[in-house]
């Protein structure tokens, strides 16, 4: 039944037969005629109804008539010509009294039209320029700059639905901020080069932090007292989108790369897209706490990543080049898409549907949901849980002194080991040597033999000798003392020596194996060779 | 006498309880047919749209209603599944006017259908394409195609436009719950 429908089916690895069921298709016109990017796009309950209707703003067909749409379900139910093209599309609360319904930003040329009830209420106008006075002859009269870019910026509370302030970008490379309510210019903050796209979080009255993506391929980071800005990352390209997920900034670049960054600059990780990033924004899913972002290509995907993993690839009959999730209509995870032709894509999120990273289900493996057969609490157990629960913090003290004596011991015996080249490992740099040792054989004739390798890289090593230490009563070897040859770095030196087992009585002992160099008397290293006990009968 | 003392009387004759189970998207009007079926002195006058999980239940004579959203992200699903082992008749209500939602009732739909409770049951079910009167309203012939509702053999269904707040298009309904219970089609 899906094959017919759905067309985020088929191919990688994320796209298992439960991805592509994720989706449901709601609405798909080809021919909706609407032209426009992320950025113009909105969902508000706009009448205060229960019905989240969309706001687009339309660049028109080539970007010849713009104009602001309003849709209900899949039908544009008003639309009103704007006198420039659309920078931006926001809503939000303006004042604290009932009822609630937000107002509409819509960001075109140099002003902010700001709709109630989908009806003009105020145009806001960016405060004119002052001339140059070297330009004073040409121009006489006053400049004019437009907004690049707008958002919004909740104004003292963290609330859903917080009064927020207009946020602006302008074309003369500064950042305002407006009152909610009078429009006026509350603070204005100036950057090295023209914002295209804003991020914001935070409370304007309390603290708040700004990112803003700008055309020379940086993006700064300003604080609340910040009139310049605090950090900068550098892209090594232009910024195609910029979407803060929790409290992480995720950059879209011209490089076909989504890069994540923290707050202050420091970049996390880089994921490559098999194609050109046309729009971003984010995927909030808020009954499962999920943020994730979502990039239409000009490959007809569009790509779903928490972080770097990939969550899910939807394909569409043509590029995507606007997107946005959220509440629309009376359904809570609908996703809105349009395309380069001008289509309109509306797909919902199953209500059963979970993102999962690679196919792969996140969260506890299914063995966590099997019931164990737990024995019933005793007496112990219960007193043993309340003495955790008094005495914890003695407890814990008691274990820490425990592990730090026995971190002590452990280092007192290895010192003393190196002190007294104990270890099969020599300690000195100049003599990097290993040593081990394997015995073969029943008894009472046992063959020993010594693996020495040299674990330097370059150097050989010269003029070594092997001396064996043992109870004569028991072992007789037939020398206790070999000479060792050059040793050539990395190679590995067996060197074989029987061991006859004298004693008639299955008596075993260690033979102590010394690494020397000529002329010294302390042992480059060592080691105890613990014999096995003869199975033969000795000879003698 | 309202059209649910109409309806058990009839069913009446069965000396048994009948459990109706009334189901569909919020706001698709569940509240406000059951408030029409309900006796005419027990209406209730203000009809707020359902929100979260809550569930209507109420009875009349012989009759009981269970009347729940289907909303939310499943978490509440486990809850309102728990109801359909005791459902012997189930009312779905669609909202004829909400395009975009029609995928999402289908897809309630599909999992009710499937549930093991209702899988095996020959459970008469009840659509009524409700809010017939607004103007973007699909016929309930369409809402019928979009539901796939042909695919249901092992079920008896019946399908009626109506407009909950004229209460128009219920009798139909109702009428429909009626012949097959005479017809003994109920197996209660
Ligand atoms: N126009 C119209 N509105 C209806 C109809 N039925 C219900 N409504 C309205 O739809 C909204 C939701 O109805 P309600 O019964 O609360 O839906 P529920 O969430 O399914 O219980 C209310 O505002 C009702 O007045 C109908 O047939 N026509
Ligand atoms: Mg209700």
């Amino acid at each position: 039944m899906a094959a017919a429908s759905s067309s985020d089916s088929d191919g990688c690895g994320v796209e298992s037969n439960e991805a592509n069921l994720k989706w449901l298709d709601a609405h798909y016109d080809p021919m909706a005629n609407i032209h426009t990017f992320s950025a113009c796009l909105a969902l508000a309950d706009l009448h205060g109804d229960g019905e989240y209707k969309l706001v687009v703003g339309d660049l028109g067909p080539g970007g010849q008539q713009p104009c602001l749409k309003v849709l209900k379900g899949p039908l544009v139910i008003t639309e009103s010509p704007l006198p420039a093209l659309p920078a931006a599309a926001a809503t939000f609360l303006m004042e604290q009294h009932e009822p609630r319904t937000p107002a509409l930003a819509l960001a075109s040329g140099p002003c902010v039209y700001v709709y109630k009830n989908l009806r003009p209420y105020f145009k806001f106008t960016l405060p004119q320029l002052p001339p140059n006075p070297l330009e004073q002859d040409l121009w006489n009269q006053a400049k004019e700059t437009v907004i690049t870019t707008m958002t919004t910026l909740k104004k003292n509370l963290a609330d859903e639905d917080a009064v927020s302030c207009l946020v602006l970008g302008t074309e003369n490379k500064e950042l305002l901020v407006l009152d909610p309510e009078a429009f006026t210019i509350l603070t204005k903050m100036s950057l090295p080069s023209v914002p295209v796209f804003l991020e914001v979080s935070g409370q304007f009255d309390i603290e708040f932090r700004l990112a803003a993506a700008c055309r020379n391929g940086n993006i700064y980071i300003l604080r609340r007292d910040s009139k310049h800005p605090k950090y900068c990352i550098e892209l090594s390209a232009q910024p195609v989108g910029l979407i803060r997920v929790h409290r992480v900034l995720v950059v879209g670049s011209t490089q076909d790369s989504l890069h994540g960054f923290t707050h202050k600059g420091k970049k996390l990780w880089t994921v490559q897209m098999p194609a050109a990033i046309l729009t971003m924004n984010l995927l909030e899913q808020h009954s499962r706490g999920l943020q994730a972002v979502m990039a239409g290509l000009a490959n007809g995907e569009v790509r779903i990543y928490r972080d770097k993993a990939l969550l899910n690839v939807i394909h569409t009959p043509d590029a995507v080049t606007s997107l946005c999730f959220g509440r629309y209509g009376r359904e809570d995870n609908t996703l809105i898409m349009t395309t380069r032709g001008g289509g309109l894509i509306i797909k919902i999120l199953k209500r059963t549907a979970v993102f999962a990273e690679g196919g792969t289900e996140v969260g506890p493996p299914p063995a966590q949901a099997m019931k164990l057969n737990v024995p019933r609490k005793t007496r112990l157990y219960v007193d043993q849980t309340l003495r955790e629960r008094e005495a914890g913090t003695a407890m814990h003290r008691a274990f820490q002194t425990d592990l730090y004596l026995l971190r002590l011991r452990a280092a007192r015996a290895y010192l003393q080991a190196l002190e007294s080249s104990l270890s099969p490992v020599s300690a000195t740099a100049r003599e990097p040597l290993k040593l081990h040792a394997v015995v073969q054989g029943l008894g009472p004739t046992f063959k020993l033999t010594l693996h020495l390798q040299n674990t330097s890289t370059t150097r050989p090593v010269l003029g070594l000798l092997v001396c064996f230490l043992y109870n004569e009563a028991l072992y007789s070897l037939p020398r206790a003392f070999l000479k060792v040859p050059l040793l050539v770095p990395g190679l590995n030196y067996p060197l074989e020596t029987f061991v006859e087992s004298l004693s008639n009585k299955g008596i075993s002992d260690i033979i102590k194996v010394l690494v020397l160099r000529e002329g010294q008397s302390a042992p480059l290293l060592s080691a105890h060779v613990n014999m096995p006990g003869s199975e033969g009968l000795a000879a003698a | 006498m309202g059209l649910l003392d109409r309806l058990s009387v009839l069913l009446g004759l069965k000396k048994k309880e009948v459990h109706v189970l009334c189901l569909g998207l919020d706001n698709s009007g569940k509240t406000t047919i059951i408030n029409k079926l309900k006796p005419s002195n027990a209406q209730s006058q203000n009809i707020l749209p359902t929100i979260g999980f809550s569930i209507e239940k109420f009875k009349s004579s012989s009759l009981s209603f269970t009347v729940f959203d289907m909303s939310g992200q499943g978490r509440y699903r486990n809850l309102w599944e728990h109801y359909y082992k005791e459902g012997q008749a189930i009312i779905f209500v669609i909202d004829s006017s909400d395009r975009l939602r029609m995928v999402v009732a289908k897809e309630e739909l599909d999992t009710l259908l499937n549930h093991p409770d209702i899988k095996h049951r020959r459970i008469p079910i009840l659509f009524f394409a409700n809010k017939m009167d607004l103007r973007d309203a699909v016929t309930s012939v369409k809402v019928s195609q979009l539901l796939c509702l042909e695919n249901i053999k092992d079920k008896p269904w019946h399908i009626c436009a109506s407009d909950a707040i004229k209460g128009e298009g219920l009798q139909e309904g109702v009428d429909w719950l009626q012949d097959l219970s005479t017809a003994t089609t109920w197996k209660l």
